[in-house]
């Protein structure tokens, strides 16, 4: 009984996060309302809210499994990146322009959102995907191997700061820049810090 | 870029004419409704901030702050343009005084930490909004923030006439850079509870890492 009761609450959850996915996406985040994503998800309000605590924290749970499925795709990928760490943080990132560039709107309201001061403490805020460290962390730690970047490096510091600048490059977004160009300009960044990661130590 | 969309600085400058007795007025109540909209906006976030609250805080009605400010949005604006305002003159005698690049941007981004460190639920809601309001609010944006990116530049600038970065130094590159890096300070403060020493030493770190890319 208890399964059963399990999976509709599942199905239930699985629609109103395509719903939402799509309302964002389309709306916007702020226009868009619980009883129109019920609407459209076809649940009652008052299921959308045994689900989800918020509007806030809908998008967060949106989000965390675009992100993912981001992160599947890109465990099949990254171990055929070759050549140097700038190269590689480049195709990695400019995977993830690609696939967040496909859904603008709803990343802008992601990113939005997860400035707000109060919010859910589960909500994965921008920054924080341990998909995307990881990978960032795993590019770095392999070129200290091989010897390209400074064995006494602080890679975390330097991860932080690239998840920074790939993520405060979407504000240009305003600049009606499309993903091919937010590439352009993260590997112009990733160029320039390389060379001081390659300096400084 | 930019995080806090502001307006064009044109409003209390010196510049202005004279004001008559009216126009004083309307003057004091514009700075009262500034100083009281901080409080909402620091309790309650940009989006949380209403009109009402704001009123009320000041001690006016509704109609008396749309007297004064086309909307939320103009007020908010208003609040942090005035912040940058007030520190610049500190931050340009930063850069005067600095030795060498690392020292003038840690001046000048210190100056800014140090003062926004007591006010970061306003800070925050500055960011927020300036990723969900209007795309054409930008250019205005920009230009307001145009002070501080230019002691930035500045700071590069001598830096490369002064042959400790190289000649051929992509500036506009590394000021974005650099500017998308102190932006994230704040971030790592409200999630971190950092102090604006914990700033100013992260970013310390990084400038470093930076500017070694573009040594001469």
């Amino acid at each position: 009984m208890a399964g059963i009761r399990e999976q509709q609450k599942q199905a239930t959850r699985e629609r109103v996060l395509d719903a939402a996915r799509d309302l964002f996406d389309q709306i916007g985040y702020e226009e868009t309302t619980i009883r129109a994503i019920a609407v459209k998800a076809g649940v009652s309000v008052g299921s959308v809210f045994t689900t989800f605590d918020s509007k806030a924290d809908i998008l967060g749970q949106v989000m965390a499994e675009r992100m993912a499925a981001l992160t599947v795709e890109l465990e099949r990928v990254t171990p055929h990146l070759r050549g140097s760490a700038c190269d590689r943080l480049s195709s990695l990132l400019a995977i993830h322009y690609d696939f967040q560039m496909r859904r603008p709107k709803l990343y802008l309201a992601y990113i939005a959102v997860s400035f707000a001061a109060a919010h859910d403490p589960e909500f994965l805020r921008m920054g924080t995907n341990p998909g995307l460290r990881a990978f960032i962390r795993d590019i770095l730690e392999g070129a200290i191997a091989r010897g390209e970047l400074a064995a006494d490096m602080d890679v975390q510091l330097a991860m932080e700061t690239i998840i920074s600048l790939y993520g405060f490059n979407y504000m240009r977004i305003a600049d009606d820049f499309n993903a091919e160009a937010l590439t352009n300009l993260m590997n112009r960044q990733l160029e320039q810090l390389c060379d001081g990661l390659r300096n400084s130590g | 870029m930019t995080f806090v969309p502001m307006k064009t600085l044109t409003s209390a400058e010196p510049s202005a004419p004279p004001l008559t007795s009216r126009g004083l007025a309307k003057q004091r109540t514009r700075e009262k409704i500034l100083q009281s909209a901080r409080q909402p906006f620091n309790e309650r976030g940009y989006e949380g901030a209403t009109v009402r609250d704001i009123a009320r805080a000041a001690g006016m009605s509704t109609g008396a702050v749309f007297a004064s400010f086309a909307d939320k949005a103009e007020l908010f604006d208003e609040i942090m343009a005035s912040d940058y305002r007030r520190l610049e003159e500190e931050m340009a005698q930063a850069i005067r005084a600095a030795g060498a690049v690392q020292e003038a941007l840690l001046g000048v981004f210190g100056i800014a930490y140090r003062s926004h460190v007591h006010q970061l639920p306003m800070v925050c809601a500055a960011m927020s909004a300036g990723w969900t309001r209007h795309p054409n609010t930008s250019p205005r944006s920009r230009e307001a923030l145009k002070p501080i990116v230019g002691l930035i530049r500045e700071a590069l600038q001598q830096g490369v006439e002064r042959g400790e970065l190289a000649s051929d130094t992509d500036v506009r590159l590394l000021r974005g850079i650099i500017w998308e890096v102190y932006i994230s300070g704040y971030r790592a403060a409200v999630y971190e509870a950092w102090t604006a020493d914990d700033m100013i030493g992260r970013l310390g770190d990084q400038l470093r890492i930076i500017l070694a890319g573009a040594r001469a």
